[in-house]
């Protein structure tokens, strides 16, 4: 066994050139990168990393990926992170997810015109799925799409969905067939989002405002009226669920990825200035323990992920790994959140400039581990996928979607 | 990176897979556990030649030097029957004791014995004043010229009921610090060993009534043997918890196909969620402890820093996963799950006395903890290189 990436003389190399690039091209801001004015700064970064092809580092070259092996994208991931960023460093999911979907179901033609602005960066995507009568129930959706000539008109709503900055392009699944079986009565689309009949409205949610990317404010999204091209459906008429298990295994967490563990050197850098009752808080034995329970939780979730980016990028099938990973960071996250409270007591819950030294990253923390119990299946939806997956109670286990081509 | 298993050790995994269904089904060890002493020594003694009691111990002490991993994936496999024996306190446990504290005349004279299974070791380390770690061992020796007397008991001690010879933490001196490790012949006068009754395994009661032990009996020669043996238990421990993963693995696949079988209220139990939660969680609890443990053998094999907060990790983690898995186990089987016959209760006694040996899971986050708090990094010394460690040259 080996946990460690290995890498060759060329890696360390191309190590090399990224962090160079990197050192240059890193836009220097300050406060909240996900601000009004930090966001553009990024934007123009992200579009500089797709012109290089690091952007989307695995994805092909002929739609404006970076055709780069698995080993030389995990380079650049590394690279990035010492800037705590991502790729892309700003909130584009629905590039990501819904551009290995076209990748896997795009006919040659859709995927020529749709990847390459979202592999290079010209375009910011949104993924729009819950809506207000389809949570859990996602292929329940009432979002409809009539076909009119070679157009489809959709008529709906999408809650919780998208960002602060806006978006050029929306995906969504729409029924299609009013009459069809459950799963096969869908389709899958990709909307400019500047289509007439759409409204977008920003939503006031618990945890609004907090740091980082992609927590701005989420969004109401109208469809009255909107008429689509035939030809941004993807993945055939009625196929449309078939496409979503592409992205929603990616969000499920089989993806994977190599991290570090944060939660635990935030907690213990904010518990190492603390006195309680004139004592440093690290001596306190009640303390160490819960801060002890953070480490083992959030290792846990560590290892977790590592192993899904080892099976996923290995080519093992998986089954229940993805919702378990993913089940086990939402859990871990929350009972987190309520460890810290007891090692920092009510300097957990401020951000207050005067009392906190965590830059608000506690205060956040406390709601954002709530939030997102919900966001890419509850809780309870992952534990009802590993059972199907697992094969609890049935002889034949539930495949995992499709992730690659 | 790469997270499989590599061809060998599939081989070792089938080998034991193999010798389970042909010398120690889960029908023969439900059996055993009725027994005195437990297991069956004719099983101990086919696995001797296989090879398995010598794994840890180098070649030129009649064992194959494997590596780390290698031992464990041999564990995990043993710890799905779960086969019962000395296996670890034997071959592992007090194996790498000797090879951290022995001197060369100690090392040439058990070690040969261990790795042929001729010889039993057990390591009595506990006493009626439970505690792991150094503040536990009280019992002190009284120096008698050319040897030890010693009077007391040793408590808890896994594996003694047919161990040959027991290596006996004892206290040397009156600075913490001054504990030293006797290897004891169990046949010497005065030595008395019996199972405790109860919830256990292999546990037993170690009473040294007015024993003589000759001078050449202390390893190494050392007083002050701790770090030894602090050394010997990180290569241990990772083993001893892929025994747990091995019986946590066993409790899932079996609460699985129960769950496809069992039939209520027309439909199999697996199809309610309360049900599936079960399973849910089992196999988290199972997977936290498989990885876990993975990562800390792998951190020693390859010699990477960090070992000792991996190892306390895994420890933890794996006490407290073996005995929730089968908490859950029991959920999903309800009356069966209790029924002797059935076999799961194997592994539930086996998840409650295994939780403390080597320390249990609380003992392990507080020793965590001092790894991990007091600076960015792990402090100095608490985590050092490993490397100078002779015995492992894979």
């Amino acid at each position: 066994m080996d946990f460690e990436p290995a890498y060759t003389p060329e890696q360390e190399a191309f190590r090399e050139e990224v962090r160079s690039w990197l050192a240059e091209h890193v836009p220097v801001v300050e406060g909240n990168v996900d601000s009004d004015e930090n966001y553009p700064k990024y934007r123009e970064f992200g579009k500089q990393l797709g012109k290089r092809g690091w952007l989307r580092p695995t994805a092909p070259v002929e739609y404006g990926g970076g055709g780069l092996s698995v080993d030389d994208a995990i380079v650049i991931g590394e690279e990035i992170d010492v800037y705590d960023l991502g790729i892309p460093p700003y909130y584009d999911t629905g590039g990501t997810l819904g551009g290995a979907s076209i990748l896997v179901w795009g006919t040659d033609e859709q995927k020529a015109r749709m990847l390459p602005p979202i592999f290079t960066g010209q375009v910011v995507t949104w993924q729009l799925l819950t809506g207000p009568e389809a949570g859990s129930d996602l292929a329940g959706t009432q979002t409809e799409a009539v076909q009119d000539g070679d157009d489809y008109i959709i008529n709906g709503q999408k809650i919780y969905v998208g960002g602060t900055h806006g978006a050029d392009y929306l995906w969504t699944i729409t029924r299609t067939d009013p009459e069809g079986k459950r799963h096969e009565n869908l389709s899958w689309f990709l909307i400019p989002a500047d289509s007439p009949g759409i409204t977008i409205t920003p939503m006031e949610l618990m945890g609004d405002g907090g740091e980082g990317v992609g927590r701005g404010h989420k969004n109401t999204i109208f469809f009255d009226n909107v008429r689509v091209p035939a030809s941004n459906l993807v993945g055939g008429v009625n196929n449309g669920w078939k496409v979503a298990t592409t992205h929603l295994e990616l969000e499920h967490g089989s993806g994977g990825r190599i991290g570090r563990n944060r939660w635990f050197d935030r907690a213990r850098q904010r518990a190492q200035g603390l006195r309680k009752a004139g004592r440093p808080i690290l001596e306190d034995s009640d303390t160490r323990d819960r801060l002890a329970d953070v480490f083992v939780r959030t290792e846990i979730a560590r290892l977790f992920d590592l192993r899904n980016f080892w099976m996923n990028r290995s080519h093992i099938e998986m089954t229940y790994e993805g919702p378990q990973a993913s089940y086990f960071r939402k859990m871990a996250h929350l009972a987190t959140a309520q460890s810290i409270m007891e090692v920092v007591g009510p300097y957990a819950l401020t951000s207050d400039p005067r009392w906190d030294t965590s830059e608000g990253q506690l205060d956040a923390f406390m709601k954002s581990s709530i939030v997102d119990l919900h966001p890419g299946a509850t809780a309870d939806i992952q534990k009802v996928i590993m059972a199907r997956r697992i094969g609890i109670g049935r002889q034949v286990r539930e495949k995992a979607g499709k992730t690659a081509e | 990176m790469d997270l499989s298993l590599t061809e060998t050790q599939q081989l070792l995994k089938s080998g034991v897979e193999d010798f389970i269904a042909r010398e120690s089904p889960r029908e023969a060890i439900i059996e055993l556990a009725q027994t005195e002493i437990g297991y069956s020594q004719d099983a101990w003694k086919k696995a001797a030649e296989i090879g398995w009691l010598g794994m840890a111990i180098p070649e030129q002490y009649g064992g194959s030097g494997s590596s780390l991993t290698d031992i464990a994936v041999v564990y995990e496999a043993l710890g799905y029957g779960p086969v019962p024996g000395p296996f670890f306190s034997s071959g592992v446990l007090s194996a790498y004791t000797l090879l951290a504290l022995g001197d060369e005349p100690q090392r040439s004279k058990y070690l040969p014995l261990i790795a042929s299974g001729e010889a039993v070791i057990a390591l009595a380390i506990t006493e009626p004043d439970w505690a792991w770690g150094v503040d536990g061992i009280q019992l002190q020796i009284e120096r008698r010229g050319n040897s030890y007397g010693l009077n007391g008991t040793k408590l808890f001690v896994y594996d003694a009921i047919t161990a040959d010879y027991l290596i006996t933490a004892v206290r040397t001196g009156d600075n913490p610090t001054d504990v030293g490790f006797l290897i004891i012949d169990a046949k010497t006068p005065g030595v008395s060993i019996r199972r405790v009754e109860g919830f256990f395994t292999s546990e037993c009661e170690v009473t040294f009534d007015n024993v003589d032990v000759p001078g050449d009996a202390l390893l190494g020669g050392s007083a002050s043997a701790l770090n030894g043996f602090e050394a010997a238990l990180r290569y241990s421990t990772p083993v001893l918890c892929a025994y747990k993963v091995g019986g946590a693995q066993a409790v899932y696949d079996m609460s699985v196909e129960y769950s496809r079988e069992r039939v209520q209220f027309g439909q199999p139990v697996g199809r309610f969620q309360h049900v599936q939660n079960h399973i849910v969680q089992l196999v988290n609890h199972l997977d936290s402890a498989r990885w876990t443990t993975y990562e800390a053998l792998w951190k020693i094999d390859a010699r990477k820093p960090g070992q000792d907060i991996s190892v306390h990790l895994a420890k933890a983690v794996t006490s407290e996963g073996f005995v929730e898995a089968t908490n859950y186990a029991h959920e999903v089987h309800a009356g069966v799950g209790v029924m002797r016959e059935y076999g799961l209760s194997l592994f539930t006694q086996l998840s409650r006395s295994l939780y403390h040996s080597l320390g249990d899971p609380k003992y392990h986050r507080r020793r965590l903890a001092d790894l991990i708090y007091d600076d960015g990094s792990s402090p100095a010394g608490a985590d050092h290189d490993h490397g100078d460690h002779d015995h492992h040259d894979h």
